[in-house]
């Protein structure tokens, strides 16, 4: 018997892997996540914002400058921060500022990361300490620059400014669409502070509260200053009470742990069970083809002449595993690719997705869980091979059926991902038709022993039922041609052992 | 030991009796013809008899073993409804069909070349099923059948849809296979391959059996008839039953449709003729033809308008 299951299961995989449709299939998966990314990065707009400052006092300009520049070092000081704690760079200088991450960095420690020399010197401090693994610092892109105003505009009087920067803002609109346009120009009325003047800010679309919230700060603290001094408090005090901020002690989880440890961790669990989606979604074409082909060409007896149905329905089974096997395989193959080509960055992440998967207990787990939905979907797909006469029969069975499986799926990911609906999602978990997905889904986010058993055992129970029950069907459909059976028809064939 | 044995046997499918209390038997080494017309059987007997289908009563003895596909390593069977894989070649559909039957690859691959070979396929092996014509793809699987060297070939309607050249394969294979030992069933319903081909033969009606022997005592079922010239009648020998005159001659010599008696031999009559003294100008014997028989113990010609295996399953 296992002779002729293997014989079958062989046929049916040189088959499907013969197909050049097959090759083609299986390459588009990893083709679009590598060039996605690239298409993004090319059709992506530039992060850092043209901003112009129209300071008819020549007063507070300068105070954004330094704000929206400082704003932007303590970004970098942050990452570099970040960056040092995930690397174990620290070490290298452990006095550093950019070596402490238990707080905010405010705007004293922004002055002492600048006057020590900036980027540039932290990380030369840094680079005794890094090895060949560690990757390439990326510090992030600032958000604004200040372009300088031009004199006519700077001359220009208030009532005029709109016209004056409205090509500025929108050159398309010009004709001009060689010009980067402005995203934001700002005009500091003379006075502004002691006499009531308004602030304008001119926008290219709608403001952005990063930018907004520093305009506004400085502003209010020019104004509160003046308030101040109007009450006859000395200038350097009133400055100093408006620039006070609390010192902020800060708690987080180290890089790669926390809830970001989760989301890394659920990667190649919630990956697995994409891809067994997937490959089931693209393999349900080939299986179908296979078995209606045998139908249509009037093949089927002669086969049976010599193997069982029970042999045929086991070999296509198993070649129908094999194919899904090949599939991950390649698609793992060319991850692996991907993974030794970038290291780096991508290296450490892989590290740490596949760290799930240093316990055999859950290798053995997904593997399971795999196989099981595997089966589970092309049994029920050789069962409408065997029902249908033609292609266009098994699709008008098949795309319910797949519909029906794949829709829970989307929102499963969401969830594991959110850490929401955690409800419907363990529901989802005990109806064995979602097990597989959902139990994928769900390893990286941490399930425990007795719900994978038990939703392990129930799918196990359900796919011998499922078994015992299709295969009647496909034994008693096998010779019948010209004939759908309806539900009902379809119930009296799992009910009786065909002759 | 008969290499087939039907026992009684009887398949019913629902409310539809196909076949009903079935029994004969097939010597080793014989062409053993069933005939029927369309819906009669045939292809649920051939069915019962590879297991694929599973009696309602009776036994089925394949070469001393019961139905199943223990069996299929000496067994080479050709449905009427053809086809193979058609994104395989000619040499691998052989060579897999070959290992079903329990072949080694290479046992299975070596007469797989053979027999392609001798079908002058040999430069084609390589060619998938869908790049060749309609009569290589009969012959591929004509070899397809004969990769194990079954001793016994069961063959359903095996002319149907093949071309003239092709059918004469088909009987030469028939033929050889016979010679080399092997035990051929054939069912049919074009009589004239049947006469050219079968030692013995079944006839079947709605399922049931109507007649099984040999082509001399199917012909002897029916009455023969002889158109003779002479002056006298030959009424008067035992055995004729009829005898319709012609118009004579002006020398007296009638023809006469002469109609014999079930079981007369034709032999006898003429020696009673010549006893009488009945000079004869003309004895012509008719020879029955199986189609004859056909019509005479089933009573409608052999083919009918109904679709015989998929209609039988299905019922």
């Amino acid at each position: 018997m296992t002779h002729n299951i293997l014989l079958v299961a062989m046929r049916e995989f040189r088959q499907i892997t013969g197909m050049r449709s097959f090759w083609l299939t299986l390459l588009i998966l990893p083709l679009a996540l590598a060039v996605g990314p690239i298409a993004s990065r090319l059709t992506q707009s530039e992060k850092t914002q043209r901003v112009m400052l129209i300071d008819a006092d020549g007063r507070a300009a300068a105070a954004i400058r330094a704000r929206l520049d400082t704003d932007h070092q303590r970004r970098v000081l942050t990452a570099l921060s970040r960056y040092a704690q995930r690397y174990g760079l620290d070490r290298a200088d452990p006095g550093a500022l950019w070596a402490q991450h238990d707080r905010l960095f405010g705007d004293a420690d922004v002055a002492m990361f600048a006057k020590a020399g900036g980027l540039p010197a932290a990380l030369a401090a840094m680079r005794p300490a890094t090895t060949s693994e560690t990757p390439k610092f990326d510090a992030p892109e600032a958000d604004f620059v200040v372009l300088p105003t031009p004199p006519a505009i700077a001359r220009a009087a208030p009532g005029a400014l709109d016209a004056q920067l409205k090509p500025l803002l929108q050159p398309g609109e010009f004709g001009d669409k060689t010009v980067k346009p402005l995203d934001y120009a700002v005009y500091i009325p003379r006075g502004f502070g002691v006499q009531t003047a308004d602030v304008r800010l001119w926008s290219s679309e709608q403001p952005g509260a990063n930018f907004v919230q520093p305009l506004q700060t400085v502003l209010t603290q020019d104004l509160r200053t003046a308030y101040l001094e109007s009450t006859g408090l000395a200038r350097d005090q009133a400055r100093t009470a408006t620039s006070l901020v609390p010192a902020i002690a800060v708690s987080t989880p180290a890089p790669g742990g926390g809830r970001e440890r989760m989301l890394v961790r659920s990667v190649v669990p919630l990956l697995s069970a994409y891809i067994l989606l997937m490959s089931l979604l693209l393999s349900g074409n080939w299986i179908l083809q296979g078995l209606v082909e045998e139908r249509s060409n009037k093949l089927i007896e002669t086969v049976l002449a010599c193997i069982s149905p029970d042999e045929l329905l086991y070999g296509k089974l198993a070649g129908t595993v094999a194919v899904g096997l090949t599939m991950v395989l390649v698609w793992g193959l060319c991850a692996t690719g991907a993974a030794v080509a970038t290291q780096g960055a991508v290296g450490a992440f892989l590290q740490a997705a596949l760290a799930p998967l240093a316990s055999p207990w859950i290798i053995l787990v997904m593997l399971y869980f795999f196989l099981a939905g595997y089966l589970m979907v092309s049994m029920i797909l050789l069962a409408i091979g065997a029902m249908s006469d033609s292609m266009r029969d098994a699709q008008s069975y098949l795309t319910p059926v797949l519909l029906v499986i794949a829709m829970p799926f989307t929102v499963v990911a969401q969830g594991v991902l959110s850490n929401s609906g955690a409800t419907a999602i363990k529901v989802l978990t005990w109806i064995p038709i979602y097990t597989p997905f959902t139990m994928l889904a769900r390893l990286g986010s941490g399930v425990s022993t007795m719900e994978i058993v038990g939703s392990g055992v129930l799918l196990a129970v359900f796919i011998g039922i499922e078994f015992v029950l299709l295969a009647r069907v496909f034994r008693a459909s096998l010779l019948n041609a010209g004939q759908k059976p309806n539900l009902a028809a379809l119930a009296r064939l799992m009910q009786r052992t065909p002759a | 030991m008969d290499a087939l044995v039907l026992d009684g046997v009887t398949k019913r499918f629902g409310e539809r009796t196909a076949v009903d209390a079935l029994s004969f038997a097939v010597r080793p080494g014989e062409i053993f013809g069933f005939l029927g017309g369309n819906g009669a059987g045939k292809t649920t007997s051939l069915r019962m008899v590879l297991d694929i289908v599973r009696p309602t009563a009776g036994r089925i003895s394949v070469l001393g073993c019961p139905p199943g596909r223990e069996n299929a390593a000496d067994l080479g069977f050709m449905p009427e409804e053809r086809g193979l894989y058609r994104g395989m070649t000619a040499i691998d559909t052989v060579t897999y069909f070959g290992r079903l039957k329990g072949m080694s690859a290479a046992a299975a691959r070596a007469k797989g070349h053979a027999l392609l070979d001798r079908f002058g396929l040999a430069a084609s092996a390589k060619m998938q099923i869908d790049k060749l014509s309609k009569g290589m793809a009969q012959k591929v699987q004509l070899a397809a059948t004969l990769v194990n060297g079954p001793k016994l070939l069961l063959l359903d309607e095996p002319f149907s849809g093949l071309d003239p050249v092709n059918q004469g394969l088909l009987e030469h294979e028939i033929l050889e296979a016979a010679r080399g030992g092997a035990t051929v069933v054939f069912s049919t319903h074009v009589m004239q391959h049947a006469e050219r081909l079968c030692d013995r033969l079944l006839l079947l009606s709605q399922g049931r059996k109507v007649f099984e022997g040999t082509q001399a005592e199917a012909r002897g079922r029916l009455p023969a008839r002889l158109t003779i010239v002479a002056r006298d009648t030959p009424m008067r020998c035992p055995g004729v039953e009829r005898a319709e005159p012609g118009a004579a001659d002006a020398q007296g010599w009638r023809d006469y449709d002469v109609t014999l008696a079930e079981g007369i031999d034709p032999a006898d009559v003429l020696q009673c003729l010549t006893e009488q003294g009945v000079t004869l100008r003309r004895f012509d014997q008719h020879r029955v033809s199986l189609h004859d028989v056909f019509l005479h113990l089933v009573g409608t010609p052999p083919a009918g308008p109904a679709d015989p295996a998929m209609a039988e399953h299905a019922a």
